[in-house]
């Protein structure tokens, strides 16, 4: 095989020009694949470190009466179920080897009503907030105010929550017993800054199907943002779980007495004749049947006896699961679904991937785009360098016949006809490779940074931070091995095809 | 597969050429070439047989079927039909590897315009066929000097590092020369080696051929139209219109042409 290697070599330097142009093809796919490589890398890297780490941790175990397990960015919030017997799927989780911790947490869709008369809303997450975030490595920072400490209760809104609660409603939050920070008004409070109305606490009311009764005013402790991927969590605000349980009304009856304010338990005590409150004029009379009402208060009244229960046991929807270190997820998750099951625990567990819905759809989007778009380039350095190879075949019909007529068996040529093609992906593809390995550590010394959403997520985060480990670049020289095969194979066809004869006619 | 039938090919040959001493045999071999809706006819029934050691030279006009001969006895075409046996070896039944090992261990080749690898010096395009074999495979020192001795024997020891494109006509077939015989063929065929060389060059690769033919009793067949030509071969086969026309020593030539018709 020495002679192949000879031939394919002196060849390569026989033919300057086409070599080059191959070469050139190849340096520029074996670049665009690995800095693309890279990106989808960082990307990864990125969502993992920036949603896994900081929000939503690798497993998401919601009820098992959830039907669509995308929680977190439903439409409009829309209302997720209650996870009944929390104490037993709590036990589960804390019996589990391969978890390192989890923080359960109620997540809900609030109405925000105000004293002006209008309605807005604000996503809450009920948490225990400094087991929160130590959970998720501090990424809520404060911008005004204070945390919440240990059973603290109070409410820490985004800084792009309160940016868009002011374009929609003219009134700055800020936190309650801090003064205004003028540096951190948003362009449309500056340019409105007279008509500005500040609050430092809102009136919430829980917009699930079930209870939209009560109203829980939340003093404001502080203004936050989150550190990573913040135009995507800011939607939600953060708050503690008693004041999220009471604005749900996840309260149980005892509570529920407790919680009559004296004011009112005053308005109710003078009234021996309550009956007078519902005179002709206030009473409309309504035209269901008496049994409908009854069936109705039944139903209220089952529906109560069954929510007393869980609620007693701690009441969440959300219980965000990290596993240990390198952990495989849906190992994870199957291990934890048997595991419920086994316990008789009603929850379910999923993948963070399936808990953010629509992100992690649109990262999944952005990354198959950025790997088609690798293998487009390829498919075209593929195509270019066929054809040329292909060309060059033909173009040593005479050669190659006279090759085969002295002896030379089709395998030789194939051999020499890979060893060409191998040696120019070998020097130029390794060159592209090398140099954009070498590129990975000094894009990402630049801290390129980013504004838009969709780059945040290309990005997966704010900064441009492309990752390419050791696995990735041998994957790189598989791919760039798989092309110069690919590119190889018609022309090596066509070589193989050439006769003894071919080359006696071409005389 | 293949290499089991080589070996039983390498032994056969030298078995049944002692025997026989036939080294060429064609039997009603018919070519036949598909042009357009009709078929043309290079070959129209040949029977032809060489002996080994022969110098034999195949002439006729253009277009008469002789380049097709050599190609159905160098094994790099196949008969329509017909028996062709090659030292010894039924090739009308052979496969394409073969075919190819056929060529390389009993077959040299010298051709027209002197098909030299152009990315190999002069001692590199002698040794590729040596290089390519497997059985009886010579060692890296035996194949350098039975390259630079058959390089000497064509003259260009001066020559030996040079590439084809440094070499001068002559000097590229007399390369060719040597690598057909580099494999101790049975057989060397040289289609026109002489047509694209000036007379003199021409008559001296001739005298070159003649003389190793001589020398290792090397078959040699080659095609000419060139009168002057003929007087190197000892037998001379007339070619025209894809049948022999022809087929006799030198010498019966000489009285055929003076009245006794001695050809078949």
């Amino acid at each position: 095989m020495k002679i192949a290697f000879t031939i394919a070599a002196r060849n390569l330097l026989r033919h300057k020009g086409k070599s080059l142009v191959i070469g050139a093809i190849l340096f520029l796919g074996a670049l665009i694949m690995t800095l693309g490589n890279a990106v989808i890398g960082g990307m990864n890297r990125g969502l993992r470190e920036n949603i896994v780490e900081r929000f939503t941790g690798h497993i998401v175990v919601i009820s098992d009466a959830q039907e669509n397990p995308n929680i977190l960015f439903t439409p409009m919030g829309k209302d997720i179920a209650l996870i009944k017997n929390f104490d037993r799927v709590k036990g589960v989780l804390t019996g589990q080897q391969q978890i390192a911790g989890f923080v359960p947490a109620g997540r809900g869709f609030s109405l925000v009503l105000t004293e002006e008369g209008d309605i807005d809303f604000a996503m809450l997450l009920g948490v225990d907030f400094p087991a929160y975030n130590a959970m998720f490595k501090e990424n809520v920072k404060l911008v005004e105010g204070k945390l919440l400490g240990p059973q603290e209760r109070g409410m820490l809104v985004s800084q792009g929550r309160r940016t868009r609660f002011f374009n929609d409603q003219n009134i700055w939050l800020k936190p309650a017993g801090f003064s205004i920070e003028e540096k951190n008004f948003s362009d449309e409070a500056k340019k409105y800054r007279e008509k500005m109305i500040v609050k430092d606490s809102l009136v919430l009311m829980g917009a699930s199907g079930d209870s939209t009764a009560f109203d829980v005013r939340a003093d404001i402790k502080g203004i936050v943002r989150y550190e990573f991927l913040d135009d995507y969590w800011k939607f939600f605000n953060i708050m503690d779980i008693e004041t999220f349980r009471e604005c749900f009304q996840w309260v149980t009856s005892t509570d529920a007495a407790q919680n009559i304010k004296a004011d009112t338990k005053a308005l109710m005590a003078p009234s021996e004749n309550l009956d007078a409150l519902f005179n002709e004029s206030t009473v409309v009379s309504s035209n269901v049947g008496k049994a409908e009402i009854s069936k109705s208060l039944k139903k209220l009244k089952q529906k109560s006896a069954e929510q007393k229960v869980f609620t007693d046991a701690g009441a969440y929807n959300v219980v965000f699961v990290k596993l240990k270190e390198g952990y495989d997820i849906d190992k994870g998750v199957r291990e934890l679904n048997a595991a419920f099951k086994a316990a008789e625990a009603p929850a379910q567990a999923v993948t963070w991937q399936k808990a953010i819905g629509q992100l992690g759809d649109m990262a999944g989007i952005i990354r198959g785009a950025l790997i088609g778009f690798v293998f487009f380039i390829f498919f075209v350095a593929i195509i270019i360098i066929m054809n040329t190879l292909s060309m060059a075949a033909l173009e040593r019909t005479a050669e190659l016949g006279m090759m085969r007529a002295v002896g030379a068996q089709k395998r030789f040529v194939t051999w020499m006809f890979l060893i060409e093609t191998a040696c120019l992906a070998l020097l130029f593809g390794g060159l592209g490779i090398l140099l954009g390995s070498l590129s990975v550590p000094v894009l990402k010394a630049m801290k390129i940074t980013a504004e838009n959403n969709i780059l945040q997520l290309l990005f997966g985060g704010k900064t441009f931070a492309p990752y390419l480990s050791a696995g990735d670049i041998m994957f790189g020289v598989a791919e760039l091995a798989w092309v110069t095969i690919m590119a190889a194979i018609y022309p090596i066809i066509v070589a193989r095809r050439i006769t003894p004869l071919d080359a006696i006619s071409r005389d | 597969m293949w290499s089991v039938h080589r070996q039983i090919l390498i032994l056969a040959t030298d078995e049944q050429l002692e025997v026989t001493m036939q080294i060429i045999s064609m039997t009603k071999v018919r070519k036949d070439y598909p042009l357009g809706e009709t078929t043309v006819s290079a070959l129209k029934g040949v029977n032809f047989a060489v002996e080994a050691g022969d110098l034999l030279s195949v002439v006729g006009p253009s277009g008469s079927g002789k380049t097709t001969l050599l190609n159905i006895i160098g094994c790099i075409d196949r008969p329509t039909s017909g028996a062709v046996s090659i030292a010894g070896q039924d090739i009308t039944t052979m496969s394409d590897d073969a075919l190819t090992d056929l060529r390389l261990y009993t077959v040299g080749f010298i051709f027209q315009t002197f098909n030299l690898i152009p990315v190999l010096d002069v001692l590199e395009n002698v040794e590729f066929p040596l290089l390519l074999m497997k059985e009886n495979k010579l060692s890296k020192a035996e194949i350098k000097e039975r390259a630079e001795h058959l390089i000497e024997e064509v003259g260009l020891t001066q020559q030996l590092k040079q590439r084809p494109a440094e070499l001068s006509g002559g000097q590229r077939q007399r390369v060719a020369i040597a690598r057909a015989l580099v494999t101790n063929p049975k057989i060397v065929l040289a289609d026109e080696p002489t047509a694209n060389l000036d007379s003199d060059t021409g008559h001296k690769i001739l005298e070159l051929m003649r003389r190793l033919n001589e020398q290792h009793k090397t078959t040699f067949v080659f095609s000419t139209h060139d009168p002057d030509v003929l007087q190197y071969a000892r037998h001379v086969v007339k070619i025209r219109d894809g049948l022999i026309a022809e087929d006799a020593p030198v010498l019966e030539r000489k009285r055929s042409r003076t009245g006794a018709k001695t050809t078949k």
